[in-house]
């Protein structure tokens, strides 16, 4: 399949897409999934519930049908879902593999329904309440300058440098370990554990790939394990110590597989996808000169700057799809999905529908129902890691136009490659050019 | 202790609550329309906005910093007496509160 990126308009709104075909397009095939927008478009308008017989999944790509569904959580259920989608094809040995080598099988708590979901749920928001992340801004924007500056360093004379390997991934790694009060750690490990783990979503695994998965995520797990029996001999100010001194509401603690699994979720969970929104955000400033110029003049006003972060994960939402499942037969967008229908919810369709959005790939921070993008979901499973994130990325804007200049792509757009996965759209490098800002 | 909400269908409820809670809490607790709370209080989704009774204004104050940067997602229905009310404790100074839901679209 072709798709040519040129920047053509319609009715004066920017497309970067010629018009598709549903028939023989689906989202198995990586150059789709590299440059999904006229997909999308194709959905919403053709078949907005759409059963991708590849994937064997449903497709849901309009703004309101996403919202219907991630406000049911009872219908549309997260757990069977996740289950469902998790180390497909494979999920026994992928299991017995855990339980052999990784110290067990510790299924995702977060990663249920309500009532159980609730009861974790309120543990974790405590963690990052907006208040709580306004205090973490300080400390945080030290450790996002050292390595702005460090890779302006890195980048002199011309130097080619990776946006991803070399600053947006190690970056975000960096914060949320701080936060876990994991002191020592390797980078680039926790980055192939990271990967390691969120490949068990991308549907895109093959039996290879994922015993190489596994292998990791049982060295992750031990790590992990190892990191908790020791806040429970000393327990210190951070957040593997709440996890594994938490007491939920009602007064119970959590056991050790489930706090397991939540560390693992929280080192996980906020990294590709925080990772991959400070990776856009370098795109967009080395290919929108005129984003880069609004960010310019955004920098000493808190409220624009916000907005510009919101319409970065407009435009560019890191997640692009999660899975759900009917536990019932129901009707959605006037399609009838059968019990048990695998659905992908695409956010970032529904961050593209013109109908919400007007002229949806255009940026433009000043658009009037900026936060009703899903960039983060909506309902019972929002994104707990929400204000943090923002932060992260509203810093890392904010210094990075502070200090840098002449931000280039150092290859052509169409040699970017992409992660291998369904669930987010993340560059795999960002070779750029940059200079200091004179 | 008794809060009161005053729904979009113009539907009044009156609650009975425990000091403590927050008015987010209550309405979630009590199913009142349009306040969704999805954030359970974090104050970073603005899913419980509403519109302080003229009276009760002074009482609960304005929003701090981080409340005014929250509310900035819901600013096109924004007014002065808004506020996210899961940044509203229920006590002895706010028993008998009255507040509106504010419209949203989700
Ligand atoms: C820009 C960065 C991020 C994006 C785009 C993002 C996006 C999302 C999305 C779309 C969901 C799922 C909503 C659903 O099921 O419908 C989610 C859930 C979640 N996120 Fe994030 N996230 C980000 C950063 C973070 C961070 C920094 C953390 C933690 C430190 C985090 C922790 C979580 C957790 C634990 C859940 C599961 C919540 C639940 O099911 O109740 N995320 N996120
Ligand atoms: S419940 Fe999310 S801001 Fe109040």
């Amino acid at each position: 399949m072709q798709i040519s990126e040129t920047g053509q308009t319609q009715g004066g709104c920017p497309i970067d897409h010629n018009a598709i075909s549903l028939a023989d397009a689906t989202m198995a095939d990586p150059v789709l999934r590299a440059h999904p927008n006229a997909y999308y478009e194709a959905l919403r308008r053709e078949d907005p519930v759409h059963f991708d017989d590849k994937l064997n999944m449903w497709l849901v790509s309009r703004y309101e049908d996403v919202v219907t569904v991630l406000r049911d959580p009872i219908t549309f259920s997260d757990k069977l879902g996740y289950e469902a989608m998790y180390a497909s094809g494979y999920f026994e040995e992928f299991k017995q593999i855990l339980d052999r080598d990784g110290g067990g099988f510790f299924p995702d708590v977060i990663k249920d329904d309500p009532p159980a979901h609730t009861r974790v749920r309120r543990l974790l928001e405590k963690a990052f309440t907006a208040h709580r992340v306004a205090t973490l801004e300080p400390a945080i924007t030290e450790t996002i300058v050292g390595f702005i500056e460090k890779l302006a360093d890195r980048a002199q004379d011309g130097t080619v440098v990776d946006g991803v390997n070399d600053f947006a991934v190690p970056l975000t790694i960096s914060v949320i370990c701080e936060q876990l009060g994991i002191g020592q750690f390797n980078a680039e490990k926790i980055q192939r554990w990271s990967g390691a783990v969120t490949a068990q979503i991308s549907k895109m695994q093959d039996r290879e790939a994922m015993i190489e998965n596994a292998k990791l995520i049982c060295e992750l797990q031990h790590f992990i394990i190892q990191e908790m029996k020791d806040r429970e001999a000393n327990p210190r100010e951070d957040m593997i110590s709440d996890l594994v001194h938490a007491k939920t509401d009602d007064g119970g603690t959590l056991t050790f597989a489930e706090a397991v699994s939540l560390v693992r979720a929280m080192i996980i969970a906020g990294n590709d996808t925080t990772a991959t929104a400070i990776g856009n955000l370098l795109f967009v400033l080395a290919t929108q000169p005129e984003v880069a110029e609004t960010l310019r003049a955004s920098v000493d006003d808190e409220r624009a700057l916000n907005r510009f972060v919101e319409e970065l994960l407009r435009l560019e939402p890191p997640v692009r799809g999660l899975a759900k499942m009917t536990i019932e037969e129901v009707e959605l967008g006037g399609t009838k999905l059968p019990k048990h229908a695998h659905v992908l919810v695409l956010y970032a369709s529904g961050n593209d529908d013109e109908t919400k959005f007007e002229c949806p790939r255009h940026f433009d921070h000043t658009r009037r129902n900026i936060a009703q993008h899903v960039a983060f979901g909506v309902g019972v499973h929002r994104c707990v890691g929400a204000s943090l994130a923002r932060m992260e990325i509203k810093v890392a804007a904010c210094e990075i136009i502070k200090r840098w200049d002449n931000i280039k792509l150092a290859i052509p757009v169409e040699e970017l490659t992409y992660l291998p996965t369904v669930a987010t759209r993340s560059l795999e490098r960002l070779p750029m050019t940059l200079s200091r800002r004179a | 202790m008794k809060v009161t909400f005053v729904q979009l269908d113009g539907v009044e409820k009156t609650i009975e609550a425990v000091e403590g809670e927050t008015l987010m809490e209550i309405a979630r607790d009590n199913g009142v329309d349009g306040i969704l709370g999805d954030c359970g209080g974090s104050c970073s989704c603005a899913t419980c906005h509403v519109y302080v009774d003229e009276p009760w204004q002074a009482t609960v104050g304005k929003p701090d910093d981080v409340e005014e940067m929250a509310l900035e997602m819901v600013y096109d229905v924004m007014q002065e007496n808004s506020r996210l009310c899961c940044q509203i404790q229920l006590n002895a100074e706010t028993d008998g509160i009255r507040v509106k839901v504010a419209p949203g679209e989700y």
